[in-house]
Protein backbone atom coordinates (compact mmCIF):
# COMPACT_ATOMS: atom_id res chain seq x y z
CA UNK A 1 0.00 0.00 0.00
CA UNK A 2 1.36 3.45 -0.94
CA UNK A 3 2.14 5.83 1.95
CA UNK A 4 -0.18 8.87 1.86
CA UNK A 5 0.42 12.31 3.40
CA UNK A 6 -2.32 14.97 3.06
CA UNK A 7 -3.92 13.00 0.24
CA UNK A 8 -0.70 12.75 -1.88
CA UNK A 9 1.39 9.62 -2.04
CA UNK A 10 5.09 10.13 -1.32
CA UNK A 11 5.85 9.01 -4.86
CA UNK A 12 3.37 11.60 -6.19
CA UNK A 13 5.09 14.35 -4.22
CA UNK A 14 8.50 13.35 -5.49
CA UNK A 15 7.24 13.33 -9.09
CA UNK A 16 5.56 16.73 -8.57
CA UNK A 17 8.71 18.24 -7.02
CA UNK A 18 10.87 16.84 -9.82
CA UNK A 19 8.48 18.24 -12.45
CA UNK A 20 8.53 21.68 -10.84
CA UNK A 21 12.33 21.60 -10.66
CA UNK A 22 12.60 20.51 -14.31
CA UNK A 23 10.17 23.22 -15.44
CA UNK A 24 12.09 25.84 -13.45
CA UNK A 25 15.38 24.63 -14.91
CA UNK A 26 14.09 25.35 -18.44
CA UNK A 27 12.61 28.77 -17.61
CA UNK A 28 14.81 31.82 -18.12
CA UNK A 29 14.17 35.11 -16.39
CA UNK A 30 15.68 38.41 -17.47
CA UNK A 31 15.06 41.61 -15.55
CA UNK A 32 16.42 44.63 -17.30
CA UNK A 33 17.25 47.75 -15.38
CA UNK A 34 19.38 50.66 -16.41
CA UNK A 35 19.98 54.37 -16.37
CA UNK A 36 19.96 56.25 -19.62
CA UNK A 37 21.56 59.58 -20.52
CA UNK A 38 19.63 62.73 -21.34
CA UNK A 39 19.62 63.67 -25.02
CA UNK A 40 21.98 66.46 -26.09
CA UNK A 41 20.31 69.07 -28.27
CA UNK A 42 17.62 71.68 -28.46
CA UNK A 43 14.42 71.21 -26.50
CA UNK A 44 11.08 71.28 -28.28
CA UNK A 45 9.18 74.36 -27.09
CA UNK A 46 6.19 72.46 -25.70
CA UNK A 47 4.66 71.84 -22.31
CA UNK A 48 4.13 68.11 -22.31
CA UNK A 49 2.64 65.63 -19.89
CA UNK A 50 3.48 61.96 -20.24
CA UNK A 51 1.63 59.02 -18.83
CA UNK A 52 3.36 55.69 -18.27
CA UNK A 53 0.64 53.18 -17.42
CA UNK A 54 1.06 50.43 -14.86
CA UNK A 55 1.16 47.86 -17.69
CA UNK A 56 3.98 49.83 -19.26
CA UNK A 57 5.92 50.26 -16.02
CA UNK A 58 5.64 46.57 -15.17
CA UNK A 59 5.86 45.15 -18.68
CA UNK A 60 7.01 41.53 -18.82
CA UNK A 61 7.29 39.62 -22.06
CA UNK A 62 6.45 35.97 -21.65
CA UNK A 63 7.23 33.33 -24.25
CA UNK A 64 6.74 29.62 -23.94
CA UNK A 65 6.69 28.02 -27.37
CA UNK A 66 7.45 24.45 -28.46
CA UNK A 67 10.77 25.23 -30.11
CA UNK A 68 12.12 27.46 -27.36
CA UNK A 69 12.62 27.38 -23.61
CA UNK A 70 10.34 29.45 -21.46
CA UNK A 71 11.42 33.09 -21.22
CA UNK A 72 10.19 35.85 -18.94
CA UNK A 73 11.70 39.21 -19.84
CA UNK A 74 10.88 42.15 -17.64
CA UNK A 75 11.68 45.49 -19.28
CA UNK A 76 9.19 47.62 -17.33
CA UNK A 77 11.59 49.33 -14.97
CA UNK A 78 14.19 50.02 -17.65
CA UNK A 79 11.72 51.48 -20.16
CA UNK A 80 10.19 53.60 -17.41
CA UNK A 81 13.65 55.03 -16.66
CA UNK A 82 14.30 55.59 -20.36
CA UNK A 83 11.04 57.38 -21.18
CA UNK A 84 11.21 59.47 -17.99
CA UNK A 85 14.74 60.59 -18.85
CA UNK A 86 14.22 61.26 -22.55
CA UNK A 87 10.73 62.79 -22.37
CA UNK A 88 11.80 64.72 -19.28
CA UNK A 89 14.67 66.36 -21.17
CA UNK A 90 13.37 66.87 -24.70
CA UNK A 91 10.68 69.52 -23.99
CA UNK A 92 10.85 72.89 -22.30
CA UNK A 93 8.48 71.52 -19.67
CA UNK A 94 7.64 67.88 -19.00
CA UNK A 95 5.29 66.63 -16.32
CA UNK A 96 4.91 62.95 -15.39
CA UNK A 97 1.20 62.18 -15.00
CA UNK A 98 0.01 59.79 -12.31
CA UNK A 99 -3.33 59.38 -14.09
CA UNK A 100 -4.76 60.07 -17.49
CA UNK A 101 -7.03 61.65 -18.67
CA UNK A 102 -8.11 62.95 -15.24
CA UNK A 103 -6.50 65.84 -13.34
CA UNK A 104 -4.44 67.32 -16.16
CA UNK A 105 -2.50 70.47 -15.25
CA UNK A 106 -3.73 73.54 -17.16
CA UNK A 107 -0.35 74.35 -18.68
CA UNK A 108 -0.15 71.10 -20.65
CA UNK A 109 -0.36 71.35 -24.44
CA UNK A 110 0.24 67.72 -25.30
CA UNK A 111 0.00 64.37 -23.52
CA UNK A 112 2.22 61.50 -24.68
CA UNK A 113 1.25 57.92 -23.89
CA UNK A 114 3.58 55.08 -24.98
CA UNK A 115 2.53 51.42 -25.21
CA UNK A 116 4.58 48.31 -25.95
CA UNK A 117 3.22 46.64 -29.07
CA UNK A 118 5.67 43.75 -29.28
CA UNK A 119 9.06 42.41 -28.32
CA UNK A 120 11.03 39.81 -30.25
CA UNK A 121 14.44 38.28 -29.81
CA UNK A 122 16.74 35.78 -31.48
CA UNK A 123 19.56 33.66 -30.13
CA UNK A 124 22.86 32.85 -31.91
CA UNK A 125 21.95 29.18 -32.34
CA UNK A 126 18.71 30.16 -34.11
CA UNK A 127 20.26 32.55 -36.62
CA UNK A 128 23.75 31.02 -36.80
CA UNK A 129 25.08 34.54 -36.42
CA UNK A 130 27.23 35.18 -33.40
CA UNK A 131 24.95 37.85 -31.91
CA UNK A 132 21.87 38.20 -29.71
CA UNK A 133 19.23 40.43 -31.30
CA UNK A 134 16.18 42.20 -29.84
CA UNK A 135 13.39 44.20 -31.46
CA UNK A 136 10.91 46.28 -29.48
CA UNK A 137 8.01 48.10 -31.09
CA UNK A 138 6.25 50.94 -29.28
CA UNK A 139 2.93 52.54 -30.20
CA UNK A 140 3.16 56.22 -29.36
CA UNK A 141 0.03 58.32 -28.86
CA UNK A 142 -0.18 62.07 -28.47
CA UNK A 143 -3.37 63.76 -27.23
CA UNK A 144 -4.35 67.36 -26.67
CA UNK A 145 -5.56 68.42 -23.25
CA UNK A 146 -9.17 67.67 -24.23
CA UNK A 147 -8.25 64.04 -24.86
CA UNK A 148 -8.49 64.24 -28.67
CA UNK A 149 -5.78 62.36 -30.52
CA UNK A 150 -3.21 64.67 -32.14
CA UNK A 151 -0.89 62.02 -33.56
CA UNK A 152 0.06 58.39 -33.31
CA UNK A 153 3.30 56.90 -34.53
CA UNK A 154 5.44 53.81 -34.11
CA UNK A 155 8.95 53.52 -32.71
CA UNK A 156 10.87 50.42 -33.71
CA UNK A 157 13.96 49.79 -31.63
CA UNK A 158 16.73 47.31 -32.36
CA UNK A 159 19.58 46.11 -30.22
CA UNK A 160 22.25 43.48 -30.58
CA UNK A 161 25.21 42.28 -28.65
CA UNK A 162 27.94 39.77 -29.46
CA UNK A 163 28.22 36.53 -27.57
CA UNK A 164 30.93 36.67 -24.98
CA UNK A 165 32.94 33.97 -23.33
CA UNK A 166 31.57 33.02 -19.91
CA UNK A 167 28.54 35.29 -20.29
CA UNK A 168 25.10 33.75 -19.72
CA UNK A 169 22.34 33.95 -22.31
CA UNK A 170 20.31 36.00 -19.85
CA UNK A 171 23.11 38.54 -19.40
CA UNK A 172 23.71 38.80 -23.15
CA UNK A 173 20.00 39.24 -23.85
CA UNK A 174 19.73 41.86 -21.09
CA UNK A 175 22.59 43.77 -22.71
CA UNK A 176 20.92 43.58 -26.15
CA UNK A 177 17.66 44.90 -24.62
CA UNK A 178 19.55 47.82 -23.10
CA UNK A 179 20.97 48.65 -26.54
CA UNK A 180 17.44 48.42 -28.00
CA UNK A 181 16.08 50.74 -25.32
CA UNK A 182 18.80 53.29 -26.03
CA UNK A 183 17.83 53.02 -29.69
CA UNK A 184 14.18 53.61 -28.74
CA UNK A 185 15.20 56.76 -26.86
CA UNK A 186 17.28 57.94 -29.81
CA UNK A 187 14.39 57.40 -32.23
CA UNK A 188 11.93 59.08 -29.87
CA UNK A 189 14.10 62.20 -29.69
CA UNK A 190 15.33 62.41 -33.28
CA UNK A 191 12.06 61.21 -34.85
CA UNK A 192 9.63 63.39 -32.92
CA UNK A 193 9.63 66.20 -35.44
CA UNK A 194 9.34 63.78 -38.36
CA UNK A 195 5.73 63.05 -37.37
CA UNK A 196 3.83 65.57 -39.56
CA UNK A 197 1.21 66.50 -36.93
CA UNK A 198 3.86 67.07 -34.28
CA UNK A 199 6.06 69.00 -36.71
CA UNK A 200 3.10 71.31 -37.37
CA UNK A 201 2.48 71.70 -33.64
CA UNK A 202 6.13 72.56 -32.92
CA UNK A 203 6.24 75.00 -35.86
CA UNK A 204 3.05 76.68 -34.67
CA UNK A 205 4.44 77.03 -31.14
CA UNK A 206 7.73 78.41 -32.44
CA UNK A 207 5.83 80.95 -34.53
CA UNK A 208 3.78 81.96 -31.51
CA UNK A 209 6.89 82.36 -29.38
CA UNK A 210 8.70 84.43 -32.02
CA UNK A 211 5.66 86.72 -32.36
CA UNK A 212 5.57 87.08 -28.60
CA UNK A 213 9.27 87.99 -28.55
CA UNK A 214 8.80 90.76 -31.12
CA UNK A 215 8.31 94.23 -29.61
CA UNK A 216 4.58 94.94 -29.48
CA UNK A 217 3.87 91.42 -30.75
CA UNK A 218 0.86 89.44 -29.56
CA UNK A 219 0.98 85.91 -28.31
CA UNK A 220 -0.65 83.37 -30.55
CA UNK A 221 -2.27 80.40 -28.93
CA UNK A 222 -1.69 76.87 -30.17
CA UNK A 223 -5.11 75.55 -29.19
CA UNK B 1 63.89 29.76 -10.87
CA UNK B 2 60.17 29.22 -10.28
CA UNK B 3 59.46 32.52 -12.07
CA UNK B 4 61.49 31.42 -15.10
CA UNK B 5 59.64 28.11 -15.29
CA UNK B 6 56.32 29.94 -14.93
CA UNK B 7 57.18 32.34 -17.80
CA UNK B 8 58.29 29.43 -20.01
CA UNK B 9 55.07 27.54 -19.22
CA UNK B 10 52.91 30.58 -19.99
CA UNK B 11 54.79 31.18 -23.24
CA UNK B 12 54.42 27.54 -24.19
CA UNK B 13 50.75 27.50 -23.25
CA UNK B 14 49.66 30.00 -25.89
CA UNK B 15 48.89 29.22 -29.49
CA UNK B 16 50.57 31.02 -32.38
CA UNK B 17 49.12 34.19 -33.88
CA UNK B 18 50.18 36.22 -36.89
CA UNK B 19 49.19 39.87 -37.20
CA UNK B 20 49.40 41.96 -40.37
CA UNK B 21 48.94 45.72 -40.18
CA UNK B 22 48.36 47.89 -43.26
CA UNK B 23 48.28 51.66 -43.20
CA UNK B 24 47.04 54.35 -45.54
CA UNK B 25 48.03 57.82 -44.41
CA UNK B 26 46.70 61.04 -45.89
CA UNK B 27 48.15 63.38 -43.30
CA UNK B 28 50.39 63.04 -40.28
CA UNK B 29 48.89 63.11 -36.83
CA UNK B 30 49.28 66.29 -34.83
CA UNK B 31 48.11 66.12 -31.25
CA UNK B 32 48.60 69.29 -29.20
CA UNK B 33 48.42 69.54 -25.42
CA UNK B 34 44.80 69.18 -24.30
CA UNK B 35 43.73 67.33 -27.44
CA UNK B 36 41.99 64.03 -27.03
CA UNK B 37 41.18 61.01 -29.14
CA UNK B 38 37.92 59.04 -29.16
CA UNK B 39 37.91 55.41 -30.22
CA UNK B 40 34.49 54.12 -31.23
CA UNK B 41 33.22 50.81 -32.57
CA UNK B 42 31.03 50.57 -35.65
CA UNK B 43 27.85 48.66 -34.79
CA UNK B 44 25.58 49.21 -37.80
CA UNK B 45 26.26 45.92 -39.59
CA UNK B 46 23.54 43.29 -39.33
CA UNK B 47 25.73 40.19 -39.22
CA UNK B 48 28.50 41.10 -36.81
CA UNK B 49 29.29 43.58 -34.10
CA UNK B 50 32.60 45.26 -33.32
CA UNK B 51 33.28 43.95 -29.84
CA UNK B 52 33.21 46.56 -27.03
CA UNK B 53 36.11 44.79 -25.30
CA UNK B 54 38.29 45.25 -28.41
CA UNK B 55 37.53 49.00 -28.39
CA UNK B 56 38.23 49.10 -24.68
CA UNK B 57 41.53 47.22 -25.19
CA UNK B 58 42.73 49.59 -27.96
CA UNK B 59 41.76 52.61 -25.86
CA UNK B 60 43.51 51.34 -22.73
CA UNK B 61 46.65 50.39 -24.66
CA UNK B 62 46.80 53.72 -26.46
CA UNK B 63 45.91 55.95 -23.50
CA UNK B 64 49.09 57.60 -22.31
CA UNK B 65 48.56 61.23 -21.24
CA UNK B 66 52.24 61.63 -20.32
CA UNK B 67 53.19 60.51 -23.82
CA UNK B 68 50.70 62.91 -25.41
CA UNK B 69 47.71 60.65 -26.16
CA UNK B 70 44.56 61.09 -24.07
CA UNK B 71 41.81 58.66 -24.98
CA UNK B 72 38.20 59.23 -23.95
CA UNK B 73 36.46 55.97 -23.11
CA UNK B 74 33.82 54.87 -25.59
CA UNK B 75 30.96 54.49 -23.10
CA UNK B 76 31.65 57.85 -21.47
CA UNK B 77 31.72 59.60 -24.84
CA UNK B 78 28.65 57.87 -26.26
CA UNK B 79 26.66 58.63 -23.08
CA UNK B 80 27.76 62.27 -23.11
CA UNK B 81 26.78 62.63 -26.79
CA UNK B 82 23.51 60.66 -26.57
CA UNK B 83 21.71 60.02 -28.90
CA UNK B 84 24.05 61.08 -31.73
CA UNK B 85 26.62 58.26 -31.61
CA UNK B 86 24.26 55.30 -31.19
CA UNK B 87 24.53 52.41 -33.71
CA UNK B 88 21.76 53.80 -35.93
CA UNK B 89 22.43 57.52 -35.52
CA UNK B 90 26.24 57.68 -35.61
CA UNK B 91 27.67 59.56 -38.61
CA UNK B 92 28.90 57.12 -41.23
CA UNK B 93 30.70 59.76 -43.31
CA UNK B 94 32.41 63.06 -42.66
CA UNK B 95 29.55 64.86 -44.41
CA UNK B 96 27.16 63.45 -41.82
CA UNK B 97 29.48 64.70 -39.08
CA UNK B 98 29.38 68.16 -40.69
CA UNK B 99 25.60 68.08 -40.59
CA UNK B 100 25.69 66.99 -36.97
CA UNK B 101 27.92 69.94 -36.12
CA UNK B 102 25.15 72.30 -37.22
CA UNK B 103 23.52 71.38 -33.91
CA UNK B 104 25.14 73.95 -31.61
CA UNK B 105 24.70 71.94 -28.39
CA UNK B 106 26.33 68.87 -29.94
CA UNK B 107 29.21 70.97 -31.31
CA UNK B 108 29.77 72.65 -27.94
CA UNK B 109 29.83 69.28 -26.16
CA UNK B 110 32.32 67.84 -28.65
CA UNK B 111 34.55 70.90 -28.43
CA UNK B 112 34.44 70.72 -24.62
CA UNK B 113 35.94 67.23 -24.87
CA UNK B 114 38.86 68.67 -26.86
CA UNK B 115 38.38 66.01 -29.52
CA UNK B 116 40.96 66.15 -32.30
CA UNK B 117 40.57 62.65 -33.74
CA UNK B 118 37.65 60.27 -33.91
CA UNK B 119 38.84 56.73 -34.65
CA UNK B 120 36.15 54.35 -35.94
CA UNK B 121 37.00 50.67 -35.67
CA UNK B 122 34.94 48.26 -37.73
CA UNK B 123 35.33 44.49 -37.75
CA UNK B 124 35.14 41.39 -35.62
CA UNK B 125 36.90 38.23 -34.51
CA UNK B 126 35.36 34.94 -35.63
CA UNK B 127 36.03 31.26 -35.26
CA UNK B 128 36.61 30.11 -38.83
CA UNK B 129 37.22 26.37 -38.34
CA UNK B 130 37.28 23.77 -35.62
CA UNK B 131 38.14 20.09 -35.46
CA UNK B 132 38.69 17.23 -33.03
CA UNK B 133 36.77 16.09 -29.99
CA UNK B 134 37.33 15.65 -26.29
CA UNK B 135 35.45 13.19 -24.12
CA UNK B 136 35.27 13.38 -20.35
CA UNK B 137 34.02 10.70 -17.97
CA UNK B 138 33.56 10.30 -14.26
CA UNK B 139 33.52 7.06 -12.34
CA UNK B 140 34.20 5.53 -8.94
CA UNK B 141 37.93 5.44 -9.70
CA UNK B 142 38.08 9.16 -10.59
CA UNK B 143 37.44 11.52 -13.51
CA UNK B 144 39.36 12.43 -16.62
CA UNK B 145 39.23 13.67 -20.20
CA UNK B 146 40.82 12.33 -23.35
CA UNK B 147 41.00 13.74 -26.85
CA UNK B 148 42.25 16.66 -28.89
CA UNK B 149 40.52 19.80 -30.11
CA UNK B 150 41.70 22.62 -32.34
CA UNK B 151 40.10 25.79 -33.68
CA UNK B 152 41.12 28.73 -35.85
CA UNK B 153 40.21 32.32 -35.19
CA UNK B 154 40.49 35.31 -37.50
CA UNK B 155 40.32 38.99 -36.67
CA UNK B 156 39.74 41.62 -39.31
CA UNK B 157 39.53 45.22 -38.16
CA UNK B 158 39.69 48.51 -40.02
CA UNK B 159 40.26 51.80 -38.23
CA UNK B 160 39.29 55.07 -39.95
CA UNK B 161 40.90 58.14 -38.40
CA UNK B 162 38.79 61.28 -38.76
CA UNK B 163 40.33 64.65 -38.05
CA UNK B 164 37.45 66.34 -36.26
CA UNK B 165 38.83 69.90 -36.49
CA UNK B 166 39.90 69.80 -40.14
CA UNK B 167 36.90 67.63 -41.06
CA UNK B 168 38.95 65.22 -43.14
CA UNK B 169 39.91 61.59 -43.26
CA UNK B 170 43.47 61.43 -41.94
CA UNK B 171 44.03 57.79 -42.78
CA UNK B 172 43.06 54.18 -42.41
CA UNK B 173 44.63 51.22 -40.64
CA UNK B 174 43.88 47.59 -41.16
CA UNK B 175 44.71 44.81 -38.70
CA UNK B 176 44.36 41.17 -39.75
CA UNK B 177 45.21 38.50 -37.21
CA UNK B 178 44.99 34.73 -37.46
CA UNK B 179 45.70 32.07 -34.92
CA UNK B 180 45.11 28.45 -34.06
CA UNK B 181 44.32 27.24 -30.56
CA UNK B 182 44.83 23.66 -29.36
CA UNK B 183 43.40 21.68 -26.50
CA UNK B 184 45.03 18.30 -25.91
CA UNK B 185 43.42 16.34 -23.09
CA UNK B 186 45.19 13.48 -21.37
CA UNK B 187 43.27 13.19 -18.10
CA UNK B 188 43.41 17.00 -17.76
CA UNK B 189 42.58 19.32 -20.72
CA UNK B 190 45.48 21.71 -21.41
CA UNK B 191 44.28 24.79 -23.34
CA UNK B 192 46.87 26.40 -25.64
CA UNK B 193 44.91 29.50 -26.57
CA UNK B 194 45.92 31.83 -29.40
CA UNK B 195 45.02 35.34 -28.25
CA UNK B 196 43.96 36.54 -31.69
CA UNK B 197 41.75 39.48 -30.72
CA UNK B 198 44.20 40.64 -28.07
CA UNK B 199 47.09 40.59 -30.54
CA UNK B 200 45.02 42.47 -33.12
CA UNK B 201 44.27 45.05 -30.42
CA UNK B 202 47.93 45.46 -29.45
CA UNK B 203 49.03 45.71 -33.09
CA UNK B 204 46.39 48.27 -33.91
CA UNK B 205 47.10 50.35 -30.79
CA UNK B 206 50.84 50.43 -31.56
CA UNK B 207 50.18 51.47 -35.15
CA UNK B 208 47.68 54.11 -34.08
CA UNK B 209 50.25 55.54 -31.69
CA UNK B 210 52.75 55.90 -34.55
CA UNK B 211 50.01 57.40 -36.68
CA UNK B 212 48.93 59.99 -34.10
CA UNK B 213 52.42 60.83 -32.82
CA UNK B 214 54.64 60.29 -35.86
CA UNK B 215 57.63 62.00 -34.25
CA UNK B 216 57.77 59.77 -31.17
CA UNK B 217 58.97 56.22 -30.59
CA UNK B 218 56.28 53.70 -29.72
CA UNK B 219 55.77 52.49 -26.19
CA UNK B 220 56.03 48.80 -27.11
Amino acid sequence: MALKINGFTVLGRVVLAASVLLAAACAHTVKVDGDYPEPVGEQYPLNVGYYLSQDFREFTYHEDSEDRDEWNINTGRAQQNLFQTVLGAMFTESIPLASYPQDLPDSIELVIVPEVRELQFTMPRETRVNIFEVWIKYDMHAYDKNGDQVASWVITAYGKTPTAFLKSREAALGQAINVALRDAGATLYTGFERVPELQALVASKQRALSLKDQPGGEAETTD
Amino acid sequence: MVKVIFVILVAAATGCTTVVIDEYRRSDGELAAGDSVVILGRRHSSDYETEPDLIDCVGRTLHNPDGGVTVISEQHFVDAMYPWFEPRTAPLHLKSLDRLMENSKVRERLEAFGVKYIVWIDGSTETTASAGSIGCSIGTGGAGCFGFGTWDKESDYEASVWDFRDKELSGKLNADAKGTSYMPAIVIPIPLIARVQNNACKGMAAQLEQFLLPGQATKS
